[in-house]
Parts: C-alpha cells; structure tokens; sequence
C-alpha cells in the first residue's frame, strides 16, 4: 500500500488477526516443536561435535553451497540470455527444456550419475564434492534459468537499445546493463538454489560428503539425541536467513523500476553459424541435464523387465502413480488455500502480517527428515488431546500426511501468490473499497484474478516439488499408500537401481508436464503486457 | 517467489474470472473431493482379523506376510521406513499406535526400541524353544528372527591370504584398497560395538583407527562394496553375507569371496533382523501369532528371501549358503549391541571413521 492512498486496514478485523496467527501457528508448529527443544541445550554434544566432525561438516557446506550458487548462476543466467536475447530454431521447446532438469529429482539424478561415473572415474574418484556440486548444478540451475529469463524478458529493449546507441557491444550491453539490471532476480533464483543444498541430504550422501544438514541426520538417529539434532538444524537455518538477509541488506537502494515495458526484447537473428552455436550449446545442457539420465533410467527399466524384477514392488506402477497425483493434488490445494489466506491477510497487517507470512514459511528452510518429525509430534499431540473423534487418529492417515506436506511446502505457494498480489495496482483495490466492496470481496474480484498466472506458476512448482518429496511421505503415509518416490526409496536403500527406474521415470513425466504448465503460465503473463 | 516474473498491466477495471475458468475450478474442486473422500475411506475397516507391522527391514517380505494370511487368515498390513524413524513414529505415538509388532533390521535397533519402553514382554513357549536365548533379550520383549553375519569379503583375483580377523584389516598392506560402509549405517555401528564388547574401549579405538589409517573408501551399500571389489576399487571389505548370493545368482563367475573372520576368537560379528510386539499393540493376540509364525513356520520363506541364515538353528539355511564354509559366530554380543551402541558412536566419531 503506497502512502498516497487511504489505507483500509481496519481495526476492526479481529477475525482476520485471529486466523492468520492461528493458521500461522499451525503452519509453523511442526518447525516449532522442534526448534523448542533448544529451550534445554546440550553443550557436550557441541564441544563434542566440535572437536570431530562439526569444522569439516562446516567447510563442505560452504564449499559446496559456493559451488553449487555460483555454478547455477553462471549456468542460468548464460542460458537465460541465450534464449530471451537470440533467435533460433525450436527456441520454445529448447527454453522448456533447459527448465525440465527440475523434474529430476536429486536423489535420481544422484545415483545414475554415480553409476554412470563410477566406470570412468572409479568408485574413489567419483565421489567428490565437485562432481556432488555439478550434479547438483545440473537439477537446480533451472530455478536462476527461469528467475532471469523472466527478468530479462521484463527488462525491454529500451535499456538495451540506449547502451547500443552509446556503442557498446552486445555481449558488453550484457554484462554492463542487462546482467546489473536482473540482480533482484538472480538473487531471488540463488536464494532458492542455497535453500535446496543447505537441506538436501538425498545427493550428499550418494557422494560421501558430509554437510551440516547430513550432520543433523547423524546427530539424531545415530544418538538418538533429538534436541542436539535440533540444535545443529537451527544453526542450518540461521545461516541461511542471514545469508538471505545480508543479500537483500547489499542490494537495498539498488532497486530498479519493474514498471511493465512497452517495448519488449525482439530476440536478435543471428549469422546461421551463431544461430547453430547457441543451439549446440544448449542441447549439450539438455543432454546432460535430461536425456542422459532418461536413457539411463530407460535402459534400466528395460533391464528389469527382462529379469522379471519390474514386478517385486506390490500394487505396480498406476498404484503408486495414482497415490502420488492424489497427494500432490491434496496437498496443492491445501496449500493454496493456505498460502492465498495468509498473503491476503499478512499484506494488510504491516510488518507484523509479513513477519508471521515469514514464520509460516520457516518449513522451506528445514532438511525435509525435521520437518518430518516436527509434523509427527505436532500430530501426537492433536491426537492425545482427542482432537478428532471417533477414535481416529491423525498419524498415518491422509489428512495428517497432507497437513505434514503443507507445512513444508506452504512457503512456494504464499511466496508465488504475494509476489502477483504485488503486482495488483494499489488504486485498482482502493477505488474498489470507495466503491463500497468488502475486503473479502476485493480479494476475489479484484486481487485472485489479477494474481492468476502467479498463481497458476506456483502451483506448477509446488507439483515439481511434491511429486520428488520423500522423507515426509515416508514416515507418515497410510498403510497401503505407497507413492512413487517410496517406491524409489524402497529400491535405492536395497541399491537395486534398475528397479527404481520405472518410478524415477513417471516422476521424471509428470514433472516435465508440469513444467511445461509453469512456463506457459510465466509467458502468459508475460503477453498481457505486450 | 515470482516477484521479477514479467509484471502485467495493471486494469483499471478488473475482471472477474470469465465463467467457463470459474466451471473449470469447480469442477477441478469437484473431482479431488471425490478422491479424497476414495482415498480417506480406503482404510481397511474389514471385519476380518488383522495385525499391523511397522518393518525397518523392507526387502522379501511380502512374500513371507502373504503365506501367513493364506494360513492363518490373518491380514497383514505394514509400513517401511527407516529403524528410527519408525522408532520416532511410535514414541509420538504413543497409546495410540496402530503398531502390533515392530521389525527391525538390526539387533541395536530393536533393543533401542525395547530400552524405550515400547514393547511389551510375550511369554511363548514356541518362541522360547525355537530360538536361542542368545538371540532373544533377556526379558523376551524382542526375538530374532533371522542371523545376519558382517565379514570380510575379498578379491579372488587380486588377494591371495585374505586377512583372518577384523584388527587385520588395519595392517598397512590394505592401505587404500579398504572398503567400507559410513558410521552413519546401523551395520556398521553394531560391529563396532562388538568389538567394544571383545576388545575393550580402547583396542576398539585402536583398531578402528587402524582402519581409518588406511585411508578407506566409504561406500553407503553393501552391494555397491561388493561392486567395487569387482572393479577393482578396493580388495578388501566388510559386507554382511547375503549380498553376495544375491550377485553370485546373477553371475556365478563374480570374483569376490567371503573370509570368516576371528574363527580362533570370538567369531564373525553376527547381527540379527528382530521382531517385538508393541506394549500397546491393539491386536495384541494376533501380533504374537504372527511372531510365532515367523519363528517356526515361516523361518525358512522369511530368511531364504533374502539369503541369510534362520535364526532357529535347526531350520536348514538357503542352499546357495551351503556352499560357505562352516564358520563361528559370535553368539555372546548380539544382546549387548543395542547397550553398547551409544560408546560405538563416540569410538567411531573419536577415530575419525567419516
């Protein structure tokens, strides 16, 4: 809300405080229930931890989430440029699939690029941090990719075209004005990318390398000591919040106008030996990135079928695929309602509203295992107090699996919907309030429908990122619920690699459809502009 | 998340969602209430009897579950998971699990879980005479159900005089040809503890040091070390044996072989796959039927499965195990891994074993 404008926050809606602390509350409690165990601090297990392992487990984060940030940026932002600045052949279907590697997940990406290594490398020499952090660069550069892309596709001609009157170059109009210009939004894509190294744990282990999010899950299930896991978890996230904090502090007063261009970027027509040139270079990404561990995958698959071993999972392939596609669907929806609920309230309630949107999305930022156990003794305690009747209880059914899944997923649907609430001009919703409409009904015909590709995107994402999750489905599913990432797992733990193929590539299928629906729902926005 | 995604023009007059957008949310609303509803009543509320299992150990089962249904009539419904995750699960759980019977795929794990509280003691004359007090704790809240043994496996193309105990694998002539599996790993912690047991603190020190002396190659599975001593990786590993029929099956030619370790001593580490029924399982009854089944009937489905040896002695192994040589094992430690697990996490961390 711009200062010029009457506020119509009112002091009256106390319902609307109510809920959103409430769903707040509700959303945060599993990282709560966790994080509250530091209330009772273990100082042995630091100067344990200490004096062993915790300095190494310490620099390997921060080398690999150097190389894995800086490589996703080099990667992203060149490709970016490639396709929004230069015209070439198949350059749509080329631009959806250098975003389609986020539809991999990294615990496959992981293990064929492990198996696949491990013949000219060596079982010794592929398990280093550096081919860790390429396999990581290769499924997360997409995040920077589609951030700049959008950015530049944003920016117009106009900067561009004043540089080249000035007379520079193309590739320096790149570096001096382009690549300036987009900073905002490689910040926003690195962001993302850090949050994903800092927590994974699937592709550090395939690699042996022992980051602090690696550490929580040797600190709990190798003592059993909860709070100290809880501990080490905390100090994830406060280096990542302050890594967040300290970029956005550096970047403040460097704010460039977002206003909508009038004159967008008309891609360049290069010679047909550069046309052919940035082609090659961005099917050589493909290639590595997607169609290499698809054959893998394929080939695998194949192999289990003539052995027969396709067969040992029970229910086959359309149960575990159906269980998937009924989870993702839940789970978006709750997190839509969720995360369209809190933006709406949070963004009338000052710096208050944005630090609980903020709390509510404290999920993102935990290894998915702590997430996993938060979410299960939140449910214990709904469950002891007799929260639902009938003797029914929460852990292990469907609806505490989906709460579960919401509290860590909530942050890409309220991020997605607040940031195309953000574009819903302030004098749009304050002539519709003089015009006499309630808040409520200028959230759905004024603020929704204007924030509709955005949220169209971030559902497409949250699918991406649902169909890969594991550790939360693992531990809470109902019995006979078994969706294909268990099924994955259930194979890899045995490491019986070609039968977790046929799953890795249904997953691989849906994600790249739901890519494509992410892309289209970006461009979308896009042509309303033009 | 999408704050520099391309900004649209802001309307002056904004529109409402046109009706065909508007039929299409609804009906999309529509069809996942129905699935949810099909998948929220999908429980299984039959009427016939059942048991519920909560099983660390995920490979094979199914097969074993199955004929007991067919026998019993019983229904048998389970979830993997990770040992304690599963452990995790059931302390949140509280009087309100649905668990009956808890399995695991290692000694110190279900001994964990009975320190915690959570299994209950079942007096059974079947399990107490089919399986050995050494394989059964103290005050019969868990029972083995299969041996699980942990050795030296080595290459037969490369090594001639395989090394005959675990300290031997610290001799300095395996420098960099040492694999073996992360401290993260349950296998791997339990060893370490019977050496505690055998050794002492400090030799088990001493000797895991020796280990990390020689610069090992971590390898998080089993299967995947017994492939890298194929390919030349490494000569020698610690595995648990029933990782090599299972490749032996595929290729009979494949160059690795096991060497019994500490036959003059204590005996081949051994660890067991066990099984507890839950202090508040609702299907109590049914759970100790299930147990009891799977100590005498079902001894040979349940350890043939998977290649190991049955827990009841006198159940005849798998025939590819009958290839092995005869070998001793350490009966003495399999009731103190659960005990000893916690100094085995220090002793590893201590001898910076990653």
């Amino acid at each position: 809300m711009t200062a010029t404008l009457p506020s119509f926050a009112t002091r009256r809606s106390l319902p609307g405080w109510v809920s959103i602390v409430a769903l707040t509350a509700l959303v945060a409690s599993p990282v709560i229930v966790v994080v509250s165990s530091i209330l009772d601090p273990t100082e042995s297990m630091w100067s344990e931890l200490w004096a062993t392992r915790l300095p190494g487990m310490i620099r390997d984060t921060i080398t690999l989430a150097l190389a894995v940030v800086g490589g996703s940026l080099v990667l992203g932002t060149g490709l970016a440029w490639l396709v929004t600045a230069y015209e070439f052949p198949a350059r749509r279907v080329i631009t959806w699939l250098l975003v389609t590697p986020l539809a991999v997940p990294g615990y496959v990406a992981g293990f064929v690029w492990l198996d696949t290594l491990s013949g000219p490398l060596g079982a010794r020499g592929v398990r280093s941090i550096w081919l860790c952090a390429a396999a990581l660069v290769i499924t997360l550069y997409p995040y920077v990719f589609l951030f700049a892309r959008a950015s530049f596709k944003a920016q117009g001609a106009d900067a561009r075209d004043a540089a080249r009157t000035l007379g520079v170059g193309p590739t320096r109009a790149f570096f001096r004005v382009a690549l300036p210009m987009a900073r905002p939004a490689l910040a926003a894509g690195s962001a993302l990318v850090l949050m994903e190294v800092l927590t994974d744990i699937g592709t550090v282990r395939l690699f042996n390398v022992s980051t602090v999010a690696d550490g929580v899950m040797r600190v709990w299930f190798g003592t059993g000591d909860r709070g100290a896991a809880a501990e080490l978890a905390c100090l994830l996230v406060v280096s990542a919040a302050t890594l967040i904090a300290l970029e956005r502090g550096l970047r403040r007063g460097a704010r460039f106008s977002t206003r909508p261009t009038e004159n967008p970027t008309s891609p360049i027509t290069l010679s047909p030996g550069s046309r052919f040139g940035i082609l090659a270079a961005c099917i050589a990404v493909i290639i590595v990135a997607v169609a290499l561990p698809i054959v893998r995958l394929t080939n695998w698959a194949l192999d289990a079928r003539r052995s027969g071993t396709d067969r040992t999972v029970a229910g086959g392939v359309w149960h575990h695929t159906s269980s998937s596609l009924v989870l993702v669907v839940a789970t978006c929806l709750t997190c839509m309602v969720g995360g369209i609920t809190i933006a709406l309230l949070a963004r009338r309630r000052g710096s208050l509203g944005r630090l609980l949107s903020r709390l509510a999305s404290l999920g993102y930022a935990m290894p998915g295992p702590v997430v996993a156990v938060g979410a299960l003794i939140t449910l214990a305690a709904f469950d002891r107090t007799g929260f639902v009747p009938n003797g029914v209880v929460l852990i292990g059914s469907f609806a505490g699996l989906v709460f579960a899944l919401s509290t860590r997923f909530m942050a890409v649907a309220f991020q997605g919907i607040d940031a195309g609430l953000d574009r819903v001009a302030p004098s749009a919703v304050a002539s519709a309030r003089m015009l006499g409409a309630r808040a409520s009904r200028v959230a759905w015909s004024v603020e929704l429908p204007a924030a509709r590709t955005s949220i169209i995107a971030a559902t497409a994402l949250l699918t991406v990122d649902l169909m890969k999750e594991l550790p939360i489905t693992l531990l809470l599913r109902p019995f006979g619920f078994d969706s294909l990432s268990v099924w994955v797992w259930q194979a890899t733990s045995e490491s019986l690699w070609e039968q977790a193929a046929v799953p890795s590539l249904v997953m691989v299928a849906v994600g790249m459809l739901a890519v494509g629906a992410l892309l289209a729902a970006l461009d979308r926005g896009a042509e309303v502009t033009s | 998340m999408f704050a520099h995604a391309p900004a649209r023009r802001h309307r002056s007059f904004p529109s409402t969602p046109t009706a065909p957008a508007r039929r299409a949310g609804l009906s999309l609303v529509a069809v996942t209430l129905a699935t949810l509803t099909a998948a929220c009543g999908g429980g299984s509320d039959d009427a016939g009897e059942s048991v519920t299992v909560y099983t660390g150990r995920h490979y094979g089962i199914e097969g074993v579950f199955d004929e007991f249904t067919a026998a019993t009539g019983i229904d048998v419904r389970f979830t993997t998971g990770s040992d304690p995750e599963l452990r995790e699960r059931l302390l949140a759980e509280g009087d309100n699990t649905p668990a009956d019977l808890v399995m695991t795929a290692d000694a110190a794990n279900i001994e964990l879980a009975s320190e915690a509280g959570l299994l209950a003691s079942v007096e059974s004359e079947t399990l107490t005479s089919a399986i050995p007090s050494e394989l059964r704790s103290a005050d019969n809240t868990w029972f083995a159900l299969s041996r699980r043994l942990r050795v030296i496996m080595y290459s037969t193309e490369r090594v001639s005089d395989p090394p005959s105990t675990y300290a031997a694998l610290g001799d300095s002539r395996w420098s960099g040809k040492l694999c073996l599996r992360p401290s993260t790993h349950p296998y791997t912690q339990s060893l370490v503890a019977s050496l505690i047991l055998n050794l002492g603190d400090d030799e088990a020190l001493r000797v895991v040091e020796s280990w990390v002396a020689n610069d090992p190659l971590y390898i998080n599975s089993d299967t995947d070390i017994l492939k890298a001593i194929a390919a030349g990786d490494c000569d020698v590993a610690l595995t648990n044996t029933y990782y090599l029929p299972r490749l032996l099956a595929d290729d009979p030619a494949f160059p690795v072989a096991i060497s019994w370790p500490d036959q003059d001593s204590t005996g081949a580490h051994l660890n067991v796959s066990a099984a507890g029924v839950t202090k508040s399982a609702p299907n109590r009854e049914a759970a100790i039927r299930l147990l009891e089944w799977l100590a005498t009937t079902g001894q040979s489905t349940f350890s043939d499965a998977n290649f190991e040896y049955p827990a009841d002695p006198g159940v005849t192994p798998a025939s590819a195990l009958t290839a092995f040589d005869e070998f001793v094992a350490d009966l003495a430690a399999v009731r103190e891994l659960g005990r000893l697990n916690p100094r085995a996490v220090e002793v590893l961390s201590a001898a910076g074993y990653e």
